[in-house]
């Protein structure tokens, strides 16, 4: 059975996936993006991916800390850490298409429709849906699939 | 005249009850003094919060923009004041457009109760111009009680409410503190008198309950109402929609669908388990939310009684509640409920995503650009300043941000005449320029910069604004900016100018770019 990558900060997402989505996939969670990075060496189908970290330790987080202080936040580190934290699934991402992982990925959040765009522009195959909804994980998933790297 | 009413008593000591900081005041900076100041006007609408402004320093930089704001306001209620005695019609967006910038000076409370007052003479049929009257009388009178009008106020008061308005003494000057209590001397009017004054003193009470009453609304008449409380309406609904309908409800969605069609398995059932009924009880997560709305937007939001969504959102709340024990047996007539509850929830979260789509949004256009300029080139000090050039460039379509028009004016307007100011120094030829670019960032959101360049060889870095360095508003803006998540750092000018003063924002988008 083809392995479908959650990477969270909590347990929430795994749990649900463990539920609702094990006929299809056989799950496998990541907590941080070196967690990630490690378990795709061993290949996985598609990516479930939490967008917010707040809950993850500071030294879990990836991202440039001080760049983007200095880049959008006039040098506050701690504005930006936030900001970062906040957006930590999309740094993950990533990094996770950096390392050569272009599989289908899909967010559980209402992203408008232009950052969607970007996202698709940036990262290749991202979908996202409303809810947590396994259907429509499923769906989305699959359509991603479909479309070339 | 001379007789303190028990209503009028218990107006002055709510009032004053309602004033008044917390006990370490003394001890708060001005930064925390001027968020409190700014959230009692602001949030609460305290009509007393003038004073809190004021209060604040005027040699910290709070201080000074307190007061910069409170300048800039107070031509615009006069104006307001003057379009409500002109019988001019949308006065009320005059006055929101004051608000937004400031709290209106208490002074200015008896000029607008007469304005109504001569409204109501010319229209004496129209008795909500006398009702508004009263209420601007009666905000004089108990916020400027030494004011040398203060007496005559009170006349002009009691002719228009003789009865229901009752009577006000104004405290003595000596024992200011004491005028909000009964006067303690029996008063020797018949049984009759008293009993009048009675009845018409709960009249008086059954009629401002009322109009309490009607005046509570839902939460989208109040975001339509007071575009000020936008920030705080995205962050409560925010967390509401994360904690709460994403990960509570949100999650339970297809546990809740095999429940209904009574095939839930033994780990969906305690899937469901720990999510509805697992940690802090749904009905005190959700009552939480609620007071956390109705103690941050005031006392106009009534979303228990006035607001369908959440009426309809607080029943299905309880529902799920009292189906606990159903629920963990995998009882199908629980699922059914459970479902119709659970859809309930979720319709919530659609109503709110859309509500939040719509709220405050200002496109960063030419035009805006054009406003601020010829707005500073007006002033007596940029005036003198000859320029060269002025370049202004404004993409269409246009970027928007999360910022209230005035406040961007306002930030925009300090830069500029800066600028102006700074290239007013040199030699010419002195040239400012305008314009906004947009960036996407790599969590696939947009930054939107708008640069206001100049020639100037004046020379400043992004941490001298932050140190509060610089003059003329520049260390005001960065405090501003700060209220809308945005930042401003000094940059390369880049061809033709010596530096650009850059403020970034995060983009915001229109409802229908929203749309799903």
């Amino acid at each position: 059975m083809s392995r479908l990558l959650v990477v969270e900060d909590g347990g929430e997402y795994e749990e649900f996936a463990r539920l609702f989505l094990a006929e299809r996939w056989e799950i496998v969670a990541a907590h941080s993006a070196d967690e990630a990075l490690a378990l795709m060496r061993d290949g996985a189908e598609a990516m479930l991916i939490d967008l917010r970290f707040e809950r993850a330790p500071k030294e879990d987080l990836i991202g440039d800390v001080k760049g983007m202080a200095d880049k959008l936040f006039a040098g506050d580190e701690a504005r930006a850490a936030r900001w970062l934290k906040e957006q930590q699934g999309t740094l993950i991402l990533g990094a996770l298409r950096e390392a050569g992982h272009h599989q289908p990925a899909v967010f559980v959040h209402d992203f408008p429709p232009r950052r969607l765009s970007n996202l698709r522009k940036l990262y290749g195959r991202v979908g996202a849906v409303r809810a947590f909804d396994a259907a429509a994980i499923v769906r989305t998933l699959e359509g991603l699939a479909e479309e070339p790297v | 005249m001379k007789a303190l009413s028990w209503t009028g008593a218990l107006a002055l000591l709510v009032l004053t009850g309602c004033h008044g900081g917390p006990p370490e005041e003394g001890q708060a900076s001005a930064a925390e003094r001027w968020a409190r100041a700014r959230a009692r006007w602001h949030i609460e609408r305290e009509p007393d919060a003038w004073a809190d402004w004021r209060a604040i320093e005027p040699e910290s930089p709070e201080g000074r923009e307190a007061r910069q704001l409170l300048g800039e306001a107070q031509p615009r209620y006069r104006a307001f004041i003057e379009s409500v005695r002109g019988g001019e019609p949308d006065v009320w967006e005059q006055f929101e457009r004051a608000a937004r910038i400031a709290p209106m000076d208490p002074a200015l409370y008896l000029p607008l109760a007469r304005a109504f007052r001569s409204r109501y003479r010319e229209e004496p049929d129209n008795e909500q111009l006398k009702f508004r009257a009263i209420e601007y009388y009666r905000k004089f009178v108990l916020l400027n009680p030494r004011h040398p009008d203060a007496e005559t106020a009170l006349s002009e008061l009691f002719e228009l409410d003789p009865e229901g308005t009752a009577r006000f003494e104004l405290p003595a000057a000596e024992a200011q503190a004491e005028a909000a209590v009964p006067r303690a001397e029996t008063p020797t009017w018949p049984l009759w008198v008293a009993l009048a004054a009675l009845v018409l003193a709960i009249a008086a009470v059954a009629r401002l309950l009322w109009r309490v009453r009607v005046s509570l609304v839902p939460l989208d008449v109040l975001a339509d109402r007071r575009p000020e409380l936008h920030p705080a309406i995205t962050y409560l609904v925010g967390s509401l929609r994360h904690e709460l309908l994403k990960h509570r409800i949100g999650a339970v969605g297809d546990a809740v669908d095999a429940l209904r069609r009574g095939g839930a398995t033994e780990g969906q059932r305690a899937f469901l388990q720990n999510r509805l009924y697992g940690g802090e009880p749904l009905t005190e997560a959700w009552g939480g939310h609620l007071a956390a709305f109705e103690r941050a937007l005031g006392p106009e939001l009534d979303l228990a009684r006035r607001d369908p969504a959440f009426r309809r959102a607080d029943r299905a709340i309880h529902t799920i509640s009292a189906l606990e024990q159903g629920v963990s047996r995998g009882d199908a007539r629980a699922g059914a409920k459970l479902a119709a509850a659970h859809a309930e929830l979720r319709a919530l979260d659609r109503h709110l995503s859309g509500l939040v789509a719509r709220l405050v949004r200002t496109p960063v256009d030419g035009a805006l650009f054009r406003e601020v300029v010829d707005e500073v080139r007006g002033e007596y000090a940029a005036g003198q300043v000859t320029l060269d050039e002025v370049v202004i460039r404004g993409p269409s379509p246009a970027p928007m941000v999360e910022v209230f028009r005035v406040d961007l004016v306002l930030i925009l307007k300090n830069v500029v005449r800066n600028a102006i100011l700074a290239v007013g120094q040199d030699e010419a030829p002195r040239r400012i320029g305008l314009d906004v670019e947009t960036a996407v960032e790599i969590t696939g959101e947009e930054v939107v910069r708008v640069h206001v360049r100049d020639t100037s060889v004046q020379r400043f870095s992004t941490t001298d604004l932050y140190a509060r360095k610089m003059d003329r508003g520049l260390g005001l803006v960065t405090a501003a900016l700060a209220r809308y998540d945005g930042a401003i750092l000094v940059e390369d000018g880049g061809q033709g100018f010596a530096k650009s003063v850059t403020l970034r924002f995060f983009r915001a988008y229109a409802e229908d770019e929203l749309a799903a």
